[in-house]
């Protein structure tokens, strides 16, 4: 620890601080422009100018210079005020002074600043910056006449999102911030050099000429889409979600979001939100009355008593979840099951099995120390694109040595010391097999108080390295690296995603990993962690309160088997988003009475006999746990359109209507009974602060480590295989109905190398046909090198796209291609 | 945002020098500067295809490289003549009338500072002193110095380079 002064006050900071953190410590606010908590120190703008007593003869950046034992430190002096305006009139030279029309107003820096400072006149004159706006791109408009080149937008874009967009091109006067080739951004749309822009350089376009700042009303609720869990600041006007705000001070993602948080939000306030309950009249969908509506549901649901199956999606909130629950028990069944069921069984059964958790065991913050990673089967820009940002910190600020394996090169193969363990689709329990072989066989494994050692042994006896490279076409080396890399770090993170179009494997892969974990002394240790990250919002959720099917009834998959008398599916669209179309189609039919609760008239619930219009994450109130374990607090932003109601409204209702007694006065009322027993017990609502409560602690303790043999799948053959998964743009199937996601990727397409193309006669844009099992889809085909030569891969997100009628929950499909 | 520099539709250039200069270096780190001079010493400018593939390979961003390639001038982003013609503008070439000698070769070859025929056989370019104030005012094609120039004398070394391949 260091000791100094600064404007009298005594300060003991660490080592490390900058004299501008060791000012904000002791509550002293130095002006900056070029500095942001989450970026490295950079230095550009000197207006962050103090007075070093040991330094004396210059001013001194506050946002670069170290602390040292016993400095001294002035921050504002008549000298420090006069150097302080003389960099701003510079600025002003070249900006542009737009602030009546710049959406920036009221909350610009550079405003701000020439207002503290009484920049009436300026001394200096010199050309006004005349450069065109970026005006391709619909999601963020880039002004450069109002640059300061201050470089966060750079800085965000390379230190931590890894894409490296911008640049400062040219020289002296002419130096300005530009993409490659100074052409329009092209990009991930994330929007973070937005949240980072000081002044009105980089604004979200959806934005523009919408509110003032100061006009906005700010909720902090949790974004509705993946389980990442991140805190999304919404800014509201007139009970309008007009944006979402940058706010780095609460959750677990430092201001960081990605194109769904920060530009996803318009389907809130959709003109195709269902308004209305509808109920199936001469086979006709027609608005009707609540009452009416529930009446008929309540009928239906007593009609099929224990034949009713219950299909939660992964965005309820806990709340929601406890009371359908309460639903299912009230009608009889035991058909209840999250609508993720049987990918989350690599959780629920695979992982529990083997560490008796089922849960991420560590915490995201946790990962950014983390010496080796290993990523298992999804890049997670892509599932998870801001716990992606925390692993590329880990990469480029703490050196971590990332492994991926993968079907596919993804953004995290481009990062600096990251190895891509590329194998073929479904393949990833043979290297993750051959890892644990590696560790026992160099003996690098911890296996003491390890159950189950000498069986697992034994099950490993054809999974040398070797075989595994034989199979998968990853270099022994490499599988014995990552293994090495993974027993000698001090700290760990095995991550595996999981979620609807990686159904396939789940079980066997979340053995593979709970082994590696308790081999390679991830699991339950301080700093590391095996971590299991859900798809939606509320996942892990679900989980956690057992929402799964009670012995002797059906799970997700059974449900549509068409035995059911009823179906009641909150919050999915299986039609678009299960495999095997096929069958959902035949279930639905085949069930004599569905009941289908959505914010949009799905192609599910277009099938449907009753549909209930629910409300958004933006409009209820309740708690969501994201992949981490972390509960959060989902406030209440704006109100649903027309009669639509939260789920838990709805559950309310069908509840009392069927005859149960509903005492609960809301969500807070469920939350205290929820946290009476299980994972959440003893957690008080208002402990669930900016940065929410993780249940079982930063990391939580295993109850056991059983070593669960596991076998890798023999390879699909065949000249084109189709993996499908989740795209960087979307979340689910909600997105498809945002502006902000739509903008950039509005169509199902399928993705395939560059050779392939080539020996396809394929380029970018033509439509190509797909086909196996005996159906055909004509897909726009996007050619890149991300997806390796004979692998094609088709986002799941699209109800036109039909994906799901090729594929019926494999890892991968042998399909043909032709233009 | 203007594109300073338009997307030239399928630009076709053969890497494969482009790839052998990146094999030299691509186990050095910050070896962006000398990837890119040899580059240009081998196709003569920087074409944009050998930018994304260093940035691939090298693992730098296109936007860095082409930070780069702006920011110093000795990087071409455009193909450059066979002859490059250096007319001095120092203060002596200049007082000695180097503007008649630009004018001259603007006439004779149409091409202004930092333009280039569309034979691709001159490129001119507008130079500060090349240290021969002595031989005011002066000119340099390639390797080779023209001094003491009058335009007559510039029109017979100008007629030369035509002649030549």
């Amino acid at each position: 620890m260091v000791n100094l002064t600064i404007d009298g006050k005594q300060v003991t900071v660490k080592k490390t601080a900058t004299i501008y953190e060791a000012a904000k410590e002791v509550g002293v606010d130095i002006p900056v422009l070029c500095y942001a908590k989450k970026l490295l120190p950079y230095g550009a703008c000197r207006v962050c100018l103090v007075e070093v007593q040991q330094m004396k003869g210059r001013l001194i950046p506050a946002c670069t210079t170290p602390v040292t034992e016993g400095m001294v430190v002035t921050t504002m002096s008549d000298e420090i005020r006069k150097v302080r305006k003389t960099v701003l009139e510079f600025l002003l030279v070249n900006h542009v002074i737009e602030c009546p029309v710049c959406d920036k107003g009221g909350e610009c820096d550079l405003q701000d600043l020439t207002y503290e400072y009484e920049v009436v006149t300026n001394r200096f004159e010199g050309e006004k910056f005349d450069l065109e706006t970026d005006i391709v791109n619909p999601l963020i408009e880039r002004n450069m006449n109002r640059c300061v080149l201050c470089g966060k937008c750079v800085r965000v874009c390379d230190e931590i999102v890894g894409y490296g967009s911008y640049s400062f091109i040219n020289r002296g006067f002419e130096t300005k911030i530009a993409t490659a080739y100074d052409r329009d951004l092209n990009c991930e749309f994330c929007g973070q050099c937005v949240s980072m822009c000081p002044v009105g350089a980089i604004l979200p376009r959806p934005f523009k000429y919408k509110a003032r700042p100061w006009q906005l009303n700010e909720v902090d609720t949790v974004c509705g889409y993946c389980g990442n869990g991140c805190t999304v600041t919404l800014g509201v006007l007139d009970d309008k979600v007009e944006t979402v705000r940058f706010n780095d001070k609460t959750g677990v993602n430092d201001g960081n979001l990605c194109i769904r948080g920060r530009f996803g939000y318009s389907y809130i306030h959709s003109d195709e939100r269902l308004t209305k309950p509808l109920l199936r009249k001469n086979g006709q969908l027609v608005e009707v009355e609540w009452q009416e509506a529930i009446d008929a549901v309540v009928t239906g649901f007593k009609a099929a008593g224990e034949k009713l199956g219950i299909l939660a999606g992964g965005r309820l909130t806990n709340e929601e979840y406890t009371l359908l629950k309460q639903l299912a028990s009230a009608t009889g069944t035991k058909s209840l099951d999250h609508s993720g069921g049987v990918c989350y069984t690599g959780v629920t059964e695979g992982v529990k099995g083997a560490l008796g958790v089922a849960a991420s065991t560590g915490t995201f913050p946790q990962v950014e120390e983390c010496e080796t990673i290993l990523a298992i089967r999804s890049d997670f820009y892509e599932t998870h694109p801001v716990f992606g940002m925390v692993v590329n910190q880990a990469v480029k600020r703490h050196n971590a040595e990332l492994f991926v394996v993968s079907d596919k090169k993804g953004k995290l193969t481009k990062q600096p010391h990251a190895s891509t363990l590329l194998t073929k689709p479904g393949l990833e329990v043979h290297i993750l097999n051959a890892m644990a072989a590696t560790l026992l066989e160099e003996n690098l494994a911890v296996t003491e108080g390890v159950d189950d050692l000498d069986a697992y042994k034994a099950s490993l006896a054809d999974a040398t390295p070797e075989k595994a490279s034989e199979l998968t076409g990853v270099p022994v080396e490499t599988i014995r690296q990552a293994a090495r890399s993974l027993a000698k770090a001090d700290k760990a993170a095995i991550l595996l995603a999981y979620g609807l179009p990686y159904s396939a494997q789940s079980l066997e892969l979340g053995k593979a990993a709970a082994n590696l974990a308790i081999l390679a002394d991830v699991a339950g240790k301080q700093g590391s962690g095996l971590y299991l990250c859900g798809e939606k919002a509320n996942s892990q959720g679900a989980i956690d309160l057992g929402v799964m099917p009670a012995a002797g009834g059906s799970g997700a998959q059974e449900m549509l088997n068409g035995e059911m008398a009823a179906l009641y599916i909150v919050g999915e669209d299986p039609l678009t988003s299960y495999p095997d179309r096929a069958k959902v189609e035949n279930g639905l039919k085949k069930s004599p009475f569905v009941v289908v609760q959505d914010l949009f008239l799905t192609p599910t619930a277009q099938e449907a006999d009753v549909v209930l219009p629910a409300a958004s994450f933006a409009e209820k109130e309740g708690t969501f746990t994201n992949a981490e374990r972390r509960l959060q607090r989902l406030r209440h932003g704006v109100p649903s359109p027309g009669e639509a109601k939260s789920d838990f409204t709805i559950f309310s209702q069908i509840l009392s209507t069927l005859g149960a007694i509903v005492s609960y006065t809301g969500p807070a009322a469920v939350f205290a009974e929820i946290a009476q027993s299980g994972p959440y017990a003893g957690i008080a609502l208002s402990d669930i602060g900016p940065q929410g409560v993780v249940w079982g602690g930063e990391t939580l303790a295993v109850t056991k480590k059983s070593l669960q043999p596991v076998i890798g799948a023999t390879p699909v053959e065949g000249e084109y295989l189709l993996v499908t998964g989740s795209c960087l743009y979307h979340s689910g199937t909600l997105s498809t109905k945002a502006y902000g996601p739509q903008s950039v990727v509005d169509a199902p397409y399928v993705e395939l190398n560059a050779a392939d193309a080539e020996k396809l006669k394929v380029v970018e844009g033509d439509t190509i046909k797909v086909s196996a099992n005996g159906t055909e889809l004509a897909l726009k085909a996007k050619v890149g090198k991300v997806v390796p030569s004979g692998v094609v891969f088709a986002p799941n997100h699209f109800a036109q796209g039909g994906v799901n009628r090729l594929y019926k929950g494999e890892t991968a499909v042998a399909v043909q291609l032709r233009k | 945002m203007s594109n300073t520099v338009e997307e030239t539709p399928e630009q076709e250039v053969d890497l494969a020098a482009a790839n052998k200069v990146i094999d030299k270096y691509i186990d050095m780190h910050g070896a962006l500067m000398p990837v890119l001079q040899e580059i240009q010493e081998e196709y003569g400018y920087i074409p944009e295809p050998t930018v994304h593939l260093v940035a691939e390979r090298l693992n730098v961003y296109s936007s860095q490289i082409f930070g780069v390639l702006t920011f110093y001038a000795q990087f071409h982003l455009e193909p450059r003549g066979k002859y490059i013609i250096r007319v001095c503008m120092g203060t002596a070439c200049h007082v000695k009338g180097a503007g008649r000698l630009g004018d001259t070769i603007k006439e004779r070859l149409g091409v202004g500072h930092a333009e280039t025929t569309e034979d691709l056989k001159f490129t001119a370019e507008y130079v500060a002193c090349i240290g021969a104030c002595g031989m005011a005012p002066v000119i340099m094609v390639n390797d080779a110095t023209y001094g003491s120039l009058s335009v007559q004398k510039l029109d017979e070394v100008i007629n030369k380079y035509i002649a030549m391949d």
